[in-house]
């Protein structure tokens, strides 16, 4: 147990010395293509939210950042990815719910947890923030409604630092 | 406990110094999980394990510089929580997976541990579910190569992890997607793609005992070769996709065979879905013959599989709603599910809206021909405006004789769910939820009615506190209470839980784990870096 506790500090101490880009991943498109995750990345900041069908919170999550959109993007210019993490079992209802709700998201279907691994990426809901040029400036696990705005938050701080 | 304070108090105190900063091309990156209960006597269920205690933790970390790439991760069960399978001798450390792997533009070789799926997972699906002690990762070598965007060509070779050790079994795959689309310079307007599979299982006959052989003999199973062919096709043009796949699988034996011989297998899979506007309807249909797949035929165990069986019914979120759910009869089932959005929105306000939803699936024996499932269900959400919300779910739901129940077992489940936002960061929901078990001759169908309640207070972004009662009000006249709250700064996210919580199956995709009733505490903490 201490060899344990002792090799976890040690890590979670020196992920400071490093930055964190997006991984070099393919995935599906709602139209059953395959995307490079790199390739979203067009010179705006990035939201990007894990959610699930058998997940409450983050449905909840994405109609929130889907609500406030429109005021938001008056204020400053980024893009949603919604990832599901849904498997073979619920691929196909998560892909008509994400079509019907009239999400403004780009939306990823990851039933392969190929990105999920890649991005560490252990509960749902799970929402990142990344700046123009692909680099992890922000995560947060869990949603608690109004919790949203932390997000928006983080991508005005961007806006700022330009 | 005190390990897990060390590891929260660690965690809390580097989460602040987590803005990323870089140093060289290369990254770290990782994450955390651990969940800790604390049985307790209850003198409703019964004395509590004997060592009271079950914690299961996973580190994994994760290496990345340029087109490189390495990563472990170490599972520690002290002890393993009650319900797991394969670790009732309690205490165990060990490496669960490990891997390097160089990707080029078109080019990607692993080796390791390899996490992978073919089409929809029904000759081979390896992957890691933590709720279920699933991994069934390949411990070899996995190479892909993409001839542009018009062939993708992939490979493995390796052996499946059982648990915590490794199969004595050998298993590889190819898998080929061909974009006709692509090829025909029409991908523009059209998705379309012929894709086809190849995985081998190979385990020697002569590895058990004399018993094991005088099985296989009497089974008629004589090699140890078990080949599955998967052919599938893709297709979306305009809103409409239909998706297709036919598996035929070699001559294996399975557990669940009452007349003990192995057989040949195979599979359907249809899926047509058509979207327009806020409206997307998706219907599917599978049929199943012998496909339960086992890693090693001197085994058991739902971890024990290459393949993934997904039961293809809804998955709820609400408890009384998701009280049995169903378990899949690879032996010989046939069936499918529709499912029908429709977002109906406000030209005034985003704020709001009505999301109606309905969905159906229903399973047969495909031997008997008798119903082993049913399910009919729709709910309405309506966004008042920014502060309310509402849900009301119905599901009618039916098990039939073949899943073990005496008789055909309904029941009828009314859910309701309202949120109310009193500012920014302060919310209340509320569940009510009843289930209505049928009643024939006066007599009610397995355990009776049901009701349940939860509220859940949260200020956001870090604190949620909840409470909840399940209540069985004809049988058992049992209390499933629970309460807790959780805390959350950034990536990490500790929950804290005391409660009495039901026997039943843990369910996800289409393996289900049973896990035993409890009364304890229950501690989860969660972090990525």
């Amino acid at each position: 147990m201490k060899k344990l506790l002792s090799l976890l500090c040690l890590l979670m101490g020196a992920t400071t010395l490093f930055a964190q880009q997006l991984p070099d991943v393919k995935v599906e498109d709602i139209e059953g293509k395959m995307v490079s995750v790199r390739d979203l990345v067009k010179g705006k900041p990035m939201i990007i939210s894990y959610w699930s069908i058998a997940c409450k919170p983050c449905i909840q999550e994405l109609n929130a950042i889907n609500d406030a959109l429109e005021d938001w993007r008056k204020e400053a210019d980024f893009t949603v990815v919604a990832v599901s993490t849904d498997d073979a079992r619920l691929k196909a209802p998560a892909k008509n719910m994400a079509t019907s709700r009239g999400w403004e998201f780009t939306c990823l279907f990851d039933d392969k947890q190929v990105l999920r691994r890649a991005m560490n990426v252990t509960q749902t809901p799970q929402a990142f923030v990344v700046d123009a040029e692909g680099n992890i400036i922000h995560s947060h696990t869990g949603y608690t409604p109004g919790s949203e705005e932390e997000l928006f938050d983080k991508i005005l701080s961007l806006k700022k630092k330009k | 406990m005190r390990f897990l304070a060390t590891i929260l108090l660690a965690l809390v105190a580097v989460a602040p110094a987590m803005a990323q900063r870089s140093i060289g091309n290369g990254q770290v990156s990782g994450s955390f999980e651990s969940t800790s209960i604390g049985y307790l006597d209850d003198k409703k269920l019964g004395a509590a394990p004997e060592d009271h205690f079950g914690s299961n933790n996973y580190l994994k970390v994760d290496y990345a510089n340029g087109r490189f790439s390495a990563g472990l991760q170490a599972n520690a069960f002290l002890p393993v929580l009650q319900g797991y399978d394969d670790l009732a001798d309690g205490k165990k450390f060990y490496l669960a997976s490990k891997y390097i792997q160089w990707s080029d533009k078109n080019f990607e070789v692993l080796v390791g541990d390899i996490f992978d799926q073919y089409g929809n997972g029904l000759i081979y699906r390896s992957f890691e579910d933590r709720n279920l002690g699933f991994n069934n990762s390949v411990e070899g070598v996995r190479a892909a190569y993409n001839f542009g965007r018009f062939v993708q060509l992939k490979g493995m070779y390796g052996r499946p992890r059982l648990y915590t050790e490794y199969a004595d079994s050998w298993v590889r795959g190819a898998d080929l997607v061909v974009s006709l689309a692509d090829i025909c310079g029409i991908q523009e307007k059209v998705m379309l793609s012929v894709e086809g599979s190849y995985v081998n299982r190979f385990q020697k006959l002569t590895l058990g005992d004399d018993r094991d052989k005088l099985i296989f003999e009497a089974a008629g199973l004589d090699k140890p070769n078990l080949d599955m062919y998967s052919g599938r096709l893709n297709f979306g043009w305009n809103g409409l996709s239909l998706r297709g796949e036919y598996v035929h699988k070699g001559k294996d034996l399975n557990l669940d065979a009452t007349d003990g011989l192995a057989k040949t297998g195979s599979a359907i899979y249809a899926e047509a879905g058509y979207s327009y506007g806020g409206f997307s309807v998706v219907a599917t249909y599978r049929q199943l013959s012998n496909m339960a797949t086992r890693a090693s035929l001197y085994d058991e165990g739902v971890a024990n599989a290459i393949n993934y069986l997904p039961a293809l019914t809804r998955q709820y979120t609400y408890m009384l709603a998701n009280l049995n759910p169903y378990q899949v009869y690879a032996m010989g089932e046939m069936g499918g599910q529709a499912d029908v959005c429709y977002s109906l929105r406000s030209k005034e306000s985003r704020y709001r809206y009505w999301n109606f939803h309905a969905n159906f699936s229903t399973f047969y024996n495909s031997f008997s021909k008798n119903l082993m499932w049913r399910d009919i269900n729709f709910d309405v959400e309506r966004q008042w405006g920014k502060k309310f919300k509402t849900i009301f779910l119905f599901s009618r739901q039916e098990w039939g004789k073949s899943l073990g129940f005496q008789d055909l077992y309904g029941s009828n489940i009314f859910v309701g769910d309202v949120t109310y936002k009193f500012d920014r960061k302060k919310s209340l929901r509320v569940e009510l939820q009843y289930l209505l078990a049928d009643r024939h001759e006066g007599k009610y169908d397995y355990e009776g009615d049901w009701v349940a309640v939860l509220a859940e207070f949260s200020l956001a972004p870090h604190w949620s506190f909840f409470v909840q009662d399940m209540y069985n009000i004809d049988k058992t006249k049992t209390h499933y209470y629970s309460g807790g709250f959780s805390y959350t700064y950034s990536r990490t996210r500790v929950q804290l839980s005391y409660g009495r919580n039901r026997a039943g199956y843990i369910c996800s995709g289409g393996v289900c784990r049973y896990s035993p009733a409890y009364t304890g505490v229950n501690l989860v903490l969660t972090s990525s870096f």
